[in-house]
């Protein structure tokens, strides 16, 4: 089994609104994976079709199996964030770790508690009684102590502070990941994923508009700091996107070979979010 | 097995409130009430003296103290009354489950989807089948067990509170009823009726986790409101029909089929509407094994497996609906 998600085809109506239209991708084994999408463009759809949540039409397969008719099978594996602060209310810190220590065979109780300890969060502290943060923390906890095959994170860091943010991406990366895991990641806050992440799917209006691993979005986009004097040569060669920082233009190009490029002017990669921003141009429009 | 396991456990933390602390409160209410009346009347010496007092045409003929009159034979037949009938005074407690059952029941798949932490539960290796019936066990069997704990209890204390004040009154009855064997096994008649019990709920229980498990909103008012329609329907066209000489038989469908997805919860329900008949000994108390004896026969009469089937195919439904139910 070399793919953690493959699909074909797949597409998900609601009512009249087609949320995703078709799509094909496959996410191999041990990658991290950035689904980056503006609002409403399927990300949270896809995945919730991949973790069995929803029908869909087309095929999907998960760890090998259909998440639709094997869904109990395939969460023996996977474990997922759909959603942040939604732990139910009544919930002690305590008895969160003993549920979740009791029903999970691939729980380590101990991870769990050092996760916790680095937190503000007690014992015997109910989930009605924590601050939005706080209750991502004991999610975050609970779920990195899982030692799952596929984890799906859909925003898994709304509500938290820049230095557990920080913290988390890191511990991710570090205590979590390993060559037999595979880690989904949708966020809007793409610049503090970009250097974790191992590949790269953009999603817009329920298509994939660039699905590449992050070795080859570097090869295939250049940014040039391009002086005045050679805007209309860089122009002829097409640029994706192009703004302007202090007097100098910026273009962004895609599959242009770097030596043609660097005699434009100064070449080097462009950042995940610039790379977006160009590639959903129009979105709202 | 295990996995069951911590799932009545979560159901105990999250509704401890109403599985433990709502009975609990409903008894110690009233030992407190019979407690108080006793102390009265043991302090104020209202027990002692002349007890029994026997008057016609409102002139007093006849005066004696219970010591006198109740001696050797009627002690004994007293002591056991005493112990077979006791668990009649936790009635009361009995009362608070069905209204607890009923909105569990009706909560149990709805309220996590409207806090959205169905997907955390659902992040969890739990199949939809296991979740509800664990939300199934507790409302029938967890819950009236915890019920019959509490009640018994209270029974027991109220009884030797009673024995304080007939004690009073100069009659021992604590020997004979301690050592009376059914004192003892009355809370187990009850426990050995939960079977039957589970059987007769079914229906309701059914019913209401199939609404819980479907609706987007107002789980209370589909609960109620469709049965409730459905009766007023029936009956006008029974009335309709009737211009025609013919009929549907509208009260009928209501009292079998209305009153069983909507009534269920209440222990004993099968008791109701004369259906099994109340046993001769249990009319006048709660002989507990008598009850217990006319509970089982009443698995006897078909509509209980019909009933109950009825149940089991909503049950049905409502795994099946959850399966693909997230938020809202």
């Amino acid at each position: 089994m070399n793919a953690a998600i493959s699909a074909r085809n797949l597409s998900k109506k609601y009512g009249k609104q087609t949320a995703i239209d078709g799509i094909d991708f496959e996410i191999p084994a041990g990658r991290i994976v950035g689904l980056i999408g503006p609002n409403g463009s399927g990300k949270t759809t896809t995945l919730k079709a991949a973790l069995g949540l929803i029908p869909f039409d087309g095929e999907l397969r998960v760890m090998g199996l259909d998440p639709r008719t094997q869904r109990d099978a395939l969460m023996q594996d996977v474990c997922f964030i759909a959603d942040v602060a939604i732990l139910p209310r009544w919930l002690k810190v305590r008895d969160a770790i003993d549920f979740v220590a009791g029903i999970h065979p691939r729980f380590d109780r101990t991870r769990a508690e050092r996760y916790i300890a680095n937190t503000r969060l007690k014992p015997e502290m109910k989930v009605k009684q924590m601050s939005k943060g706080m209750i991502v923390q004991l999610h975050l906890a609970l779920v990195m102590a899982i030692d799952a095959k596929l984890l799906v994170l859909d925003e898994p860091t709304l509500g938290l502070d820049i230095l557990y943010r920080k913290q988390f991406y890191q511990n991710l990366l570090e205590d979590y990941f390993d060559e037999n895991k595979t880690i989904v990641i949708t966020t809007h806050q793409v610049e503090e994923v970009e250097h974790i992440l191992t590949d790269l799917m953009f999603i817009r209006d329920g298509k994939i508009v660039l699905a590449a691993s992050m070795d080859e979005v570097g090869e295939r986009y250049v940014e040039v700091m391009v002086p005045a004097d050679k805007v209309n040569a860089a122009n002829a060669l097409q640029p994706i996107d192009q703004r302007t920082v202090f007097g100098k233009s910026v273009m962004l190009f895609d599959g242009v070979s770097r030596a043609q490029l660097s005699a434009l002017g100064e070449t080097r990669n462009p950042s995940v979010a610039d790379l977006f921003v160009a590639t959903m141009k129009g979105t709202y429009a | 097995m295990n996995t069951m396991k911590w799932l009545l456990r979560r159901e105990f933390w999250e509704h401890k409130g109403g599985f433990v602390w709502a009975p609990l409160i409903a008894a110690a209410i009233m030992v407190v009430l019979v407690a108080g009346v006793v102390g009265y009347g043991v302090g104020a010496d209202k027990f002692q003296g002349d007890s029994v007092t026997v008057r016609v045409n409102g002139e007093e003929v006849h005066r004696t103290q219970m010591s006198v009159l109740a001696t050797g034979h009627t002690r004994t037949e007293m002591a056991n009354v005493a112990a077979n009938n006791y668990m009649a005074v936790g009635a009361p407690i009995f009362i608070v489950l069905p209204v607890v059952a009923f909105f569990y029941c009706l909560a149990a798949l709805y309220d996590d989807r409207r806090d959205r932490s169905i997907l955390f539960w659902k992040s969890l290796p739990i199949s939809d089948t296991t979740t509800v019936l664990s939300k199934l066990l507790t409302a029938l069997v967890l819950a009236p067990a915890i019920t019959i704990g509490i009640a018994s209890a209270a029974a027991f204390v109220i009884l030797l509170l009673a024995g304080i004040a007939v004690s009073a009154q100069g009659v021992n009855l604590f020997a004979p009823v301690l050592s009376n064997i059914n004192l003892y096994l009355s809370p187990v008649y009850l426990l050995a009726m939960i079977p039957v019990y589970v059987l007769w709920a079914l229906p309701t229980a059914g019913w209401l986790l199939l609404v819980s498990s479907w609706a987007k909103s107002k789980v209370f008012l589909w609960a109620v409101g469709v049965p409730l329609i459905v009766a007023v329907l029936l009956k006008w066209l029974d009335y309709m029909l009737a211009l025609y000489g013919t009929t549907i038989n509208a009260d009928w469908i209501i009292n079998n089929v209305l009153e069983t997805m909507l009534l269920g919860l209440v222990p004993g329900a099968w008791f109701m509407d004369g259906g099994t008949a109340l046993p001769v000994r249990a009319q006048y108390g709660a002989d507990m094994l008598s009850l217990l004896g006319a509970s089982w026969g009443s698995l006897a009469r078909p509509e209980a497996w019909v009933g109950a089937a009825g149940g089991v195919a909503m049950i049905v439904a409502a795994i099946r609906l959850r399966r693909w139910r997230d938020e809202g």
